[in-house]
């Protein structure tokens, strides 16, 4: 498919993807129960049908897109505000994420990523020299989708997706205006308005803690069950068995399907491993070397997605690509970063390899659109 | 007897499980060696595409890599055949006025502003004024702005200029 209408696509790209999403699924087959890897192959299916549906009615000319501008930014807005429908949302550990249409599940907040990047493109590539003069007018749009986007975020209780959101917005801005003094108003704004956020919502500030200080030494107030016990038995558990799983794997790890997941009672003692804790248990039976080429293959990946943004000859293809690669290295380092405690932990999926059927259809959009951009840039360069 | 088939199926799986390992890295090492091939430098063409803009935008001047481009004087009632007049990233008009960048004085078919040349992302371009009898490259008439190649001639009235580049 990608080789009939894309012939000049990097062709990096598909391999590392499909690598990462095999090493997901085997880990996903590995941590049962056993329907969970069947469905995730019915969504890499699903993915792999979208990235041929898009790459076979973009090929021509994806900049099409660009006219749509608005239609990506109010998509985007939808989706997110889709969970908070009362019928087919339903909240799941505290956040509305998901819809449910049937017995499907969804996380419509993956696609309204991808849709919010196309958006910034369009419109940062219209107006980035008026941005780059700072007049206010010119802003009106652009914040007020942004500004919309954060709020439904931290009412959705959504934070990896916020910071996530930020730093796409951050990063596109950067690229399309080349003033560094906007991304530093932007990070002053985001400590200023991250500390007010810690204050006023319990929920962040706990994050906070279980960051800074994940043990405690005497009992603490839970509000799980309202009793007085360890940190680590209540609020910061998960991110406190999970540095355990960190560090039994140790450097060269159990090996694949050696790893120690369930308690006595056979009880898988991580919440959420298949999904946002899926690199503790990579971390766990692939060791810190496994893991390190884990780690290697995104950056690699980045580096693609940057030098197809690079080699880009129009705004919007440079800032599509910039978007959606930064989008991909962002999303990973807060899921990574939150798991090895270099920054406090938000939920978010590990891309192609965390479980879950919108993370993989997004993932798959992603690379379909970074192929498109590069196929272009390429046929243009053999062309001239 | 156990005993060995169990130490025999613990080295199988610790082989199997470096044996990934360096695949892993094999792969890795595959596509950034690769990456570093790479069979030409990526563009460096300015996003910002009008020299004003980028001004504008804080970027001075545009990459130095780009080529240096000139006028050179074909046939002119005025100006000395062979004179050489530098573009760069300053857009520069062409007219009979002494305001414009290059006075073309004694050109009695050039109009006091006639045409404006600016540098952009992707090279020179040419621009008529509303100039009285227009502004032509390489014998068409210039609607709009027209980008410039070397050894285009550029007519502004009875003035013909050679674009060249090096």
């Amino acid at each position: 498919m990608a080789r009939v209408t894309v012939p000049l696509a990097d062709p990096y790209l598909l391999p590392m993807a499909a690598l990462l999403t095999a090493i997901g699924v085997t880990e996903i087959y590995r941590l049962g129960p056993a329907g969970n890897a069947f469905r995730q192959g019915l969504w890499i299916v699903i993915g792999v049908g979208v990235f041929a549906a898009t790459l076979f009615s973009l090929h021509s000319d994806y900049r099409a897109l660009e006219r749509y501008k608005y239609v990506f930014g109010v998509t985007a807005l939808v989706l997110l505000f889709l969970p908070r429908l009362p019928v087919i949302g339903e909240p799941i550990n505290g956040a509305r994420l998901w819809i449910h249409v049937g017995s499907l599940q969804f996380q419509p907040g993956e696609l309204g990523k991808i849709a919010l990047i196309v958006f910034l493109a369009a419109y940062l590539r219209e107006r980035r020299e008026v941005l780059a003069q700072g007049r206010l007018k010119d802003w009106g749009p652009l914040l007020v989708i942004w500004g919309a986007a954060m709020l439904l975020l931290f009412v959705t209780n959504d934070l990896g997706s916020a910071l996530l959101y930020y730093g796409i917005f951050l990063a596109m801005l950067y690229v399309a205006t080349a003033r560094i003094s906007f991304v530093a108003a932007a990070l002053g704004l985001f400590l200023v308005g991250s500390f007010a956020v810690a204050q006023g919502t319990p929920h962040v500030r706990e994050r906070v803690t279980n960051w800074l200080s994940p043990w405690s030494t005497h009992p603490v107030f839970c509000p799980q069950n309202g009793q007085m016990m360890l940190r680590q038995n209540c609020q910061s558990y998960q991110e406190v068995q999970s540095l355990y799983s960190l560090g039994h794997g140790g450097f060269g790890g159990t090996g694949l399907g050696h790893g120690i997941f369930t308690g006595t009672t056979g009880k898988q003692v991580i919440p959420d491993l298949n999904t946002d804790f899926i690199y503790s248990a990579l971390a766990q039976e692939l060791g810190l070397i496994g893991v390190s080429a884990l780690l290697l293959l995104y950056m690699a990946f980045v580096l693609r997605g940057f030098r197809i943004a690079l080699a880009a000859t129009d705004g919007f293809s440079k800032l599509l690509a910039a978007g959606l690669s930064f989008g991909f290295a962002f999303q990973t380092f807060v899921i990574v970063g939150g798991i090895t405690r270099v920054i406090p932990l938000t939920g978010i999926t590990l891309p192609f390899v965390s479980y879950g059927g919108s993370s993989v259809v997004a993932n798959f959009l992603l690379v379909a659109g970074l192929m498109l951009i590069s196929h272009r840039a390429n046929r243009q360069e053999a062309g001239a | 007897m156990v005993l060995v088939a169990s130490t025999t199926v613990a080295e199988v799986l610790l082989a199997l499980k470096i044996a990934f390992l360096v695949l892993l890295y094999l792969f890795v090492l595959r596509v950034i060696r690769s990456a570093g091939r790479e069979r030409r430098a990526p563009s460096q063409d300015s996003m910002i595409l009008t020299p004003a803009a980028a001004a504008a935008a804080g970027l001075g001047p545009g990459s130095p890599r780009r080529k240096a481009v000139r006028l050179v004087v074909q046939r002119s009632p005025s100006l000395d055949e062979g004179g050489e007049f530098p573009l760069n990233s300053a857009p520069k008009t062409l007219g009979r006025g002494g305001q414009n960048d290059l006075v073309l004085s004694g050109d009695e078919f050039a109009s006091a502003r006639h045409a404006r040349i600016e540098m952009r992302g992707d090279g020179p371009w040419v621009q008529d004024l509303d100039s009285t009898n227009g502004t032509y490259v390489n014998g068409a008439r210039v609607v709009g702005a027209q980008r410039l190649g070397a050894g285009d001639v550029l007519r502004v009235g009875e003035t013909d200029l050679v674009v060249e580049e090096d």
